[in-house]
């Protein structure tokens, strides 16, 4: 507080201790004077006695304790002058800085959202999800059953709840105004409390909730979908609604900030477990001996629960051997009549405990690496852009030299100098971190957009808060030291060694004077090298994706994605329904066929199964999984799939015919080998269905995954199957027909909700948004990269051609041509932009292996995408150098020489 | 004119600070004051270079040892005049025991104790 108060009054107290150096002076003066001395001569005793006034000043000063600050003002002061006096060059590294500082931000904000920050729930690190599998398993399990949950629960310590949790799904939530799709999870009663989540509003769930015993359907809101969706209406607690047509009563409203454990995937509403099969939820689930038509909790085959709990550190070895023990003892019992190495199979599963602080997240699984690749490319950016700004001041800083020998002659320390021109550098930092926020906040959404699939933005929610900010703060200030070290090292110990003479003259090679710049600009060369390449391999790797053919014409394809099941419909208004969906959309112009399709194609929805041959033995790993879809007759021409033998489905194959399906070549590859299969049968055991057509393999989900074992049946044999895709070939500009098949298919079936109309290319394309993120931000720092390089380059060429006027205007007095002298200057500057590509080369030798499993269809090491990297920066080195050493032939002799 | 000083303009910092500490301790002094009898008290051994007073003067104060004010002497001339404050008594009883120890040991050692 003193220290403080002495800080602020440091101007009274200076004016202070001057007075009272006054008076010591005069009370000696007189005393000198009455022992005898003249006026005149007293004065000069007493200076002499009393030694340097000022160096007693300065003494007294420092003894204050507040000098460090009153320095550090000053230098800022100073530096603020000196950046005043150019502002060109201030305005240009404020904004490097800031564009520089920012885009690393923005990009931290999402990794941070998506990989590093933990639930905002209270000491998540106690959180842990049951998972089970064999301990090696790449792709664990997560899911139970319900019953599976209880019977657990009574195994375990009292302290240890368990709470089941359903993957969410986008469910149609009515009030009295409209209907509007959201993202419901079902879970267990105990689930707020487990997590430690309060109510904002109302009440969450009990007890009494677990059941459904007493009839009372409630739910929860997420405060954020209370907030979009109602706009915080406090009546809406209480207020009864509609859920897929089932009314329920929303009880209250979860705390602020909470949307479920799927980081990217926020729940808008919870509702307990009982009303599964009421709102028809068919999520997630995996199901053994089970009817997944019937409601699905009192069934113990169907597991479609993920079990989280909270379990302290110290009693988390006491619970993972509850559960294990009590899940062998079940897998015992279950296989007491099989054989003993199915048995043993089943045995090497078992429970374990896998802490889920940060939660759950597809989104991170995707692109969690592909952010830290982008993290490290925007960091090099900013590296070079670093280096620039050391160059700069640099140039700056010999331009000075006079100044500078001047005050070290005047007393300056060298210390005091060096701190000088970090402060310099760290305000430079400073003013492009005050402004990088903004650009953070900019870039980040856009991160985001960019990373999107399809219309809706990822629900990410990025926040401008501590962890951010202190972030770019922390970042400014490396910022600042690293670029501002250098130059002020090297003013510093030029301030020391006497270095600086006024009027220093450089004649001969100069550029040997600045050494550090030339390493600088080399290593900006080799790090541009290696970002040129990186985006060279994820721009290829992009489009050898699109180039793959998916099996089907995408272009010509517009799928309409429909939700029957959501609507409620019954199984026996199905037949009604499809028929008046071919007949609304057959029709219309444009549209040369069309089909329906349970899954569409580029839908990552899927269903699998476990497909027999009679007479060979069941195989039950996925080596013996089919994926089955249902369709209409005709639907492989109207989407292109091309026939290769047998025939297509016909409105014969219906119900109460003989079973039949069409198959992909490798489903026919896999299950049987090169023998020709049409009339062979297959299925899931009796009765079994016969193979009438192969068709071509095709890529249906996605252009990434590999073509899988595709078995077709006709609709009309699965009339209980709700299709979720009409798709329609078409002849014609796609956004047209897209909006003329919505509004007659909303015109035939009112309640039916239709999700979107869209090419099938796009949804293609959807499932590539890693790959395209990569291919544009890659591109996107490459470029800055390689524009910041040859500004370094452009910039050390210039002060060298500047340091060498003299030379140049005795060559060309001497007679040089202009191109001799530019060859001369370019071929000095040859061997850094030589070193730097050699550096990159080896760098990316060594980097290369980070994204081996992000590029497709070529390998890290490509030799042309590296030739070409290498080639562009030559040919952008070359040109950077090119205008200053052209400007060198320009120098006037007669006024170079009379300068000096 | 002032004898050759014993003690040299290095002299250490605490202890010129102990030193100006104990001869504001038994009245107010200003500084020229203090310096005049720091000299007269070591009958003229010790003379600090006048200067070096006023760093030890602010140091002092800046901890609260010693509290200076502007008066006005029966002269006319104006000085700033510092007496010692209850923490700095606290701080010189402690210091002269340390040091009242120390030389004890150093005078054992050196045989003259």
């Amino acid at each position: 507080m003193r220290w403080l108060l002495r800080l602020l009054r440091g101007r009274a107290l200076d004016r202070d201790l001057d007075r009272e150096v006054r008076a010591h002076l005069a009370l000696l003066t007189d005393d000198l004077i009455r022992s005898g001395l003249a006026p005149e001569e007293a004065r000069r005793q007493a200076a002499l006695a009393f030694g340097g006034v000022e160096a007693v000043k300065e003494a007294s000063r420092d003894a204050r304790g507040t000098r460090f600050v009153e320095d550090w003002w000053q230098d800022t002061r100073y530096a603020f002058r000196a950046l005043r006096r150019a502002p060109a060059f201030t305005a240009a590294a404020i904004a490097t800085l800031a564009i520089g500082i920012g885009a690393n931000t923005a990009v931290w904000s999402v990794l941070d959202a998506l990989v590093f920050r933990a639930l905002p729930v209270e000491r998540s690190e106690e959180l842990v999800a049951l998972r089970h599998g064999a301990p090696s398993d790449d792709d664990p399990s997560y899911l139970l059953s319900y019953p599976e949950l209880g019977r657990l629960q009574d195994k375990l310590p009292a302290a240890v709840r368990l709470a089941g949790m359903s993957s969410t799904e986008r469910l149609y939530l009515a009030d009295a105004e409209r209907t509007e799709p959201l993202n419901v999870q079902l879970v267990t009663a105990p689930w707020f409390q487990v997590l430690g989540v309060g109510a904002r509003r109302g009440r969450l769930f009990g007890p009494g909730d677990q059941s459904g015993g007493d009839g009372q359907a409630v739910g929860v809101l997420s405060d954020a979908y209370w907030a979009t969706r109602f706009g915080r209406n406090p009546a809406i607690v209480g207020k009864v609604v509609r859920l897929n047509g089932v009314s329920l009563t929303i009880s209250g409203i979860a705390e602020p900030g909470f949307g479920g454990l799927t980081v990217g995937s926020p729940v808008d509403l919870w509702i307990p477990t009982w009303m599964q099969s009421e709102v028809r939820f068919l999520g997630n689930s995996s199901a053994r001996d089970s009817d997944t038509g019937k409601p699905w909790p009192p069934q113990n085959g169907i597991a479609w629960l993920t079990v989280v709990a909270r379990v302290p550190e110290r009693i988390r070895q006491r619970t993972e051997a509850a559960l294990a023990a009590q899940y062998r003892a079940e897998v015992l019992e279950e296989y007491q009549n099989s054989d003993s190495t199915e048995r043993a199979t089943a045995l090497r599963e078992t429970l374990a405990l896998q802490p889920v602080a940060k939660g759950f997240s597809p989104l991170r699984e995707q692109f969690g690496d592909s952010l830290r690749v982008l993290m490290v490319s925007v960091g090099v950016v900013l590296l070079i852009a670093c280096a620039n700004l050391a160059s700069l001041l640099m140039a700056r800083g010999a331009a000075r030299e006079q100044e500078i020998a001047l005050r070290v002659s005047l007393g300056a320390r060298p210390g005091r100098l060096l701190r000088q021109a970090l402060t310099e550098s760290l305000t430079l930092a400073a003013l492009g971190g005050v402004v990088s926020p903004l650009v953070a906040w900019w870039g980040g959404l856009a991160l985001l957009r960019a990373a999107s699939a399809g219309p809706r933005p990822v629900p990410l929610a990025l926040a401008l808060d501590a962890r951010v900010l202190g972030f770019a703060f922390l970042l400014t200030l490396a910022t600042g030291l690293l670029f501002g070290m250098a130059p002020a090292l090297r003013a510093g110990r030029a301030a020391a060694s006497g270095q600086f003479r006024a009027g220093g003259r450089v004649a001969g090679p100069a550029p040997a004077r600045l050494p550090l710049g030339r390493v600088l600009v080399a290593s900006q060369v080799a790090l541009s090298l290696v970002l040129v390449a990186a985006a060279g391999l994820f721009i290829q790797t992009l489009r050898n994706f699109l180039r793959l053919d998916p099996g089907y014409a995408s272009e010509q394809v517009v799928a309409a994605r429909i939700d029957p099941r959501s609507a409620g419909y019954r199984y026996d208004e199905l037949p009604l329904l499809y028929r008046r969906l071919l007949d609304a959309v057959g029709p219309l112009p444009g549209v040369r066929s069309v089909g329906l399709a349970m899954h569409g194609l580029g839908m990552t929805g899927m269903r699998i199964g476990g497909i027999r041959v009679p007479g060979v033995s069941r195989r039950s790993d996925v080596k013996g999984q089919g994926q089955e879809n249902f369709v209409t007759p005709g639907y492989f021409a109207t989407v292109g799939m091309v026939l290769l033998r047998g025939r297509e489905f016909t409105e014969a194959d219906r119900e109460g015919t003989p079973g039949v399906v069409v198959v992909s070549q490798s489903f026919a590859r896999h299950f049987f080998g090169s023998e020709d299969v049409i009339g062979r049968r297959v299925g899931y055991g009796e009765p079994w269905f016969e193979i009438v057509g192969v068709v071509r393999d095709a890529r249906v989900n996605a252009i990434k995954w590999a073509p899988a074992h595709l078995m077709f049946r006709p609709l009309a044999q699965g009339p209980q199957e709700y299709v979720l895709s009409v798709e329609a070939r078409i002849a014609g500009p796609a956004a047209n027909i897209a909006r003329a098949m919505r509004a007659a298919i909303a015109q035939a079936e009112p309640r039916l909700p239709i999700r979107e109309v869209v090419p099938v290319s796009d949804l293609l394309e959807r499932g590539l948004s890693r790959e395209q993120l990569l291919a544009r931000l890659a591109g996107v720092f490459s470029a800055m990269a390689l524009l910041l390089a040859a500004i370094g380059l452009y910039g050390v060429v210039a002060y060298s051609v500047a340091r060498r006027r003299n030379e140049m205007a005795i060559r060309i007095a001497l007679g040089a041509v202009p191109v001799s002298l530019w060859g001369l200057v370019l071929r000095g500057n040859l061997g850094v932009i030589a070193s730097g590509l050699a550096l990159g080369l080896g760098l990316w030798l060594a980097v290369q292996g980070l994204i081996r499993n992000m590029v497709y269809g070529l390998s890290p090491g490509d030799p042309f995408t590296l030739g070409l990297a290498m080639a562009v920066l030559a040919l952008v080195g070359i040109l950077a150098a090119s205008v200053p050493a052209w400007r060198a032939t320009r120098v006037d002799p007669a006024s170079a020489l009379r300068e000096q | 004119m002032a004898p050759d000083p014993l003690v040299k303009p290095d002299l250490l910092q605490g202890t010129l600070d102990m030193l100006v500490l104990r001869t504001v301790a038994d009245e107010s002094l200003h500084g020229y004051a203090i310096a005049q009898r720091i000299r007269l008290v070591s009958g003229d051994r010790l003379a600090i270079p006048q200067g070096s007073l006023y760093p030890s003067l602010r140091r002092l104060e800046n901890q609260a040892l010693i509290k200076g004010e502007w008066r006005t002497s029966p002269a006319g001339r104006e000085a700033r005049v510092y007496r010692i404050t209850a923490k700095g008594r606290k701080r010189l009883d402690a210091e002269l025991a340390e040091w009242r120890e120390l030389s004890t040991a150093i005078g054992l050692v050196l045989g003259t104790g």
